[in-house]
């Protein structure tokens, strides 16, 4: 038995591949910039933005850029399923596991 | 008529359309146990997305979120930080999980984890966990309908016959209507407290200072050290980075595999409806900046106020509003508190039945019993904690804390179960006990804490160097087995 963890399905293409690889570097940066030492480097309150202390801007921002990778993600996802319908190569559910990173 | 007489009946017309929407929506699901605590895995995106966004935004957000912001400034926004990516795993995970319990009959985590590891004991120590993490969650959300009762009459209704009225109603609609009782009163209270939160994040500073902006110019003039990361400590000097950032690594991992909100993977109707909620959770998330604004509001304009966790209802008593608006501040915050109680006690009941009576006692339990075991449960347990809602107030945000300690201890499990096929039985129990008595120790002997860091995160460290090592030392497990859950 494989002594190493599987992080993606052996069933996705190189493209998919690349896909979830970026979004899952994404988040990962994405944590690290919430923690020491990133957001030590924008932990100061000035500028203020939006009204915002810029600490607090900085998450928001974070925040928001999640929502929108991971809405790419869904969409993306969702127009691939439909391509393959027609052609039959997928179910919904093959999709999703294939899907998982 | 006396205020305070106002705002007792403006929030007890909210308790009673809650109990009115709770025990309604109860009457379409099946008397199965899987109906009771899966909703027959049909429920769609609102309900799911308010369930989500309602259950993890309690009395910790409402009230527990201003008095950090209040009381410590810039600590507080590691509330937000989590929050950003903390839900993310489900959009990987959560749609084998939903797939993996419908083929099985899955309605809690446990049957999940222990069925993978083919062990009935992992079983009875996730829900031993499980429910060691609720209590406090749950007197959390007692504490909180406590304080907000009686702060917003003035003493007039005491701290126990709040936190009693609000969880009486509570009880009764879980106890009746179950998980879709949970899922149609959160939908109800979240559309409240979110319009609430909007409402007086922006209304307050503008009140109180004529804008966001000027009042942050004003705190950056007289107390600078509040606005900039991380923020101070509870006793009022800077806060480590150690801490803000092992306060926000332990809840990241512990965010997505608290049980009640776990097991909601299961009541998805389809796993696009449950993607889709993973990815419209930041527009829920987003409303703790206005929470944020109202701690902010008190810094200057109320100073002194403790607990810090009565600034909010403090602020709403001493500005001249209303009484109905106090009444429905009051109905606001009751709303966050038991969207979060309910699912709590909702889940206690099911997890020590299921996951813990079940698996080591009774396994051929009938489904009518198991059900009406749950119901006796939700009465004891929500007695329990009101009882420790009484007699062991403790700061709302410290309890939460706690919990989350316990439940990143299920991080490594999840991961073992889902991306690595070589973990074995022996391993996930040895880490699972190794990652449970190591938070337990260093959270009782705070000077092991080195830089702050919080116990839970020298727990998932033991956790994970036990898992990965006696599963490596130990037989590997069934190859066709284990690919049921793997990625494969």
């Amino acid at each position: 038995m494989d002594r190493r963890p599987r992080l993606f399905s052996s069933r996705l293409t190189r493209t998919e591949r690349r896909v979830y690889g970026a979004v899952t570097v994404f988040f990962l940066l994405a944590f690290l910039a919430t923690i020491w030492p990133i957001q030590a480097a924008f932990g100061g309150a000035l500028p203020f933005v939006l009204s915002l202390p810029f600490d607090l801007f900085y998450l928001a921002a974070i925040l928001v850029g999640s929502f929108f990778i991971l809405l790419g993600l869904f969409v993306w996802e969702g127009r691939r399923e439909e391509r393959r319908r027609p052609n039959g190569r997928a179910d919904d559910a093959d999709a999703t596991r294939g899907g998982s990173a | 008529m006396p205020e305070w007489v106002v705002v007792f009946l403006v929030t007890c017309g909210y308790l009673v359309i809650s109990l009115s929407v709770g025990l309604l929506s109860g009457r379409k699901t099946s008397s199965s146990t899987e109906g009771w605590v899966a909703g027959d895995r049909s429920l769609g995106f609102v309900v799911l997305y308010f369930i989500m966004g309602a259950s993890i935004f309690s009395a910790f957000a409402f009230l527990g979120g201003p008095g950090w912001a209040y009381s410590r400034g810039a600590a507080a926004f590691y509330i937000i930080a989590y929050g950003t990516v903390g839900l993310v795993p489900w959009y990987f995970f959560g749609p084998r999980v939903a797939r993996l319990g419908r083929r099985f009959g899955y309605v809690t985590q446990a049957e999940l984890f222990a069925h993978r590891f083919r062990s009935p004991a992992i079983s009875g120590v996730l829900a031993v966990i499980s429910i060691v993490a609720f209590v406090p969650y749950l007197v959390l959300q007692m504490s909180g309908a406590g304080y907000v009762f009686e702060v917003l009459t003035r003493g007039h209704v005491p701290f126990w016959m709040g936190a009693a009225l609000a969880y009486g109603v509570v009880l009764v609609y879980v106890f009746r209507s179950g998980v879709m009782g949970v899922g149609w009163t959160n939908t109800l209270q979240g559309i409240f407290m979110m319009g609430l939160a909007w409402g007086l994040g922006l209304y307050l500073p503008h009140k109180l200072y004529g804008g966001v902006g000027p009042m942050f110019e004003r705190i950056m003039r007289e107390a600078p050290r509040m606005l900039s990361a991380p923020g101070l400590g509870p006793d009022g000097s800077p806060w480590s980075w150690g801490a803000y950032s092992s306060a926000i690594a332990i809840s990241v991992l512990g965010f997505s595999l608290w049980p009640h909100t776990f097991m909601k993977l299961y009541t998805a109707r389809d796993e696009r409806t449950l993607k889709r909620t993973v990815v419209f959770y930041p527009t829920f998330q987003i409303f703790l900046i206005p929470i944020m604004l109202i701690g902010f509001a008190g810094v200057l304009a109320f100073p002194g106020v403790k607990p810090a966790d009565e600034i909010l209802p403090t602020i709403v008593t001493s500005i001249g509003i209303s009484p109905v608006m106090v009444g429905l501040f009051c109905a606001g915050a009751l709303a966050a508190s038991m969207s979060t109680g309910d699912a709590l006690l909702h889940a206690s009941a099911s997890v020590a039945v299921k996951d813990f009576w079940m698996p080591l006692f009774q396994p051929d339990m009938p489904d009518r019993a198991e059900r009406t075991a749950m119901r006796v449960l939700v009465v004891l347990i929500g007695a329990l904690a009101y009882a420790f809602a009484l007699f062991a107030r403790k700061s709302l945000v410290a309890l939460l804390l706690f919990g989350y300690g316990f439940i990143a201890q299920l991080a490594p499990l999840a991961f073992a179960t889902f991306f690595w096929p070589r973990a074995t039985k022996a391993g996930a129990l040895s880490g699972l006990l190794a990652g449970f008595a190591v938070t337990v120790i260093w959270d009782l002997v705070p000077s092991l804490q080195w830089l702050g860091i919080r116990a839970g995160i020298y727990g998932v460290a033991a956790n994970v160097i036990l898992l990965a090592a006696v599963s490596l030392a130990t037989a590997p497990p069934d190859e066709a087995h284990v690919a049921e859950f793997v990625v494969s």
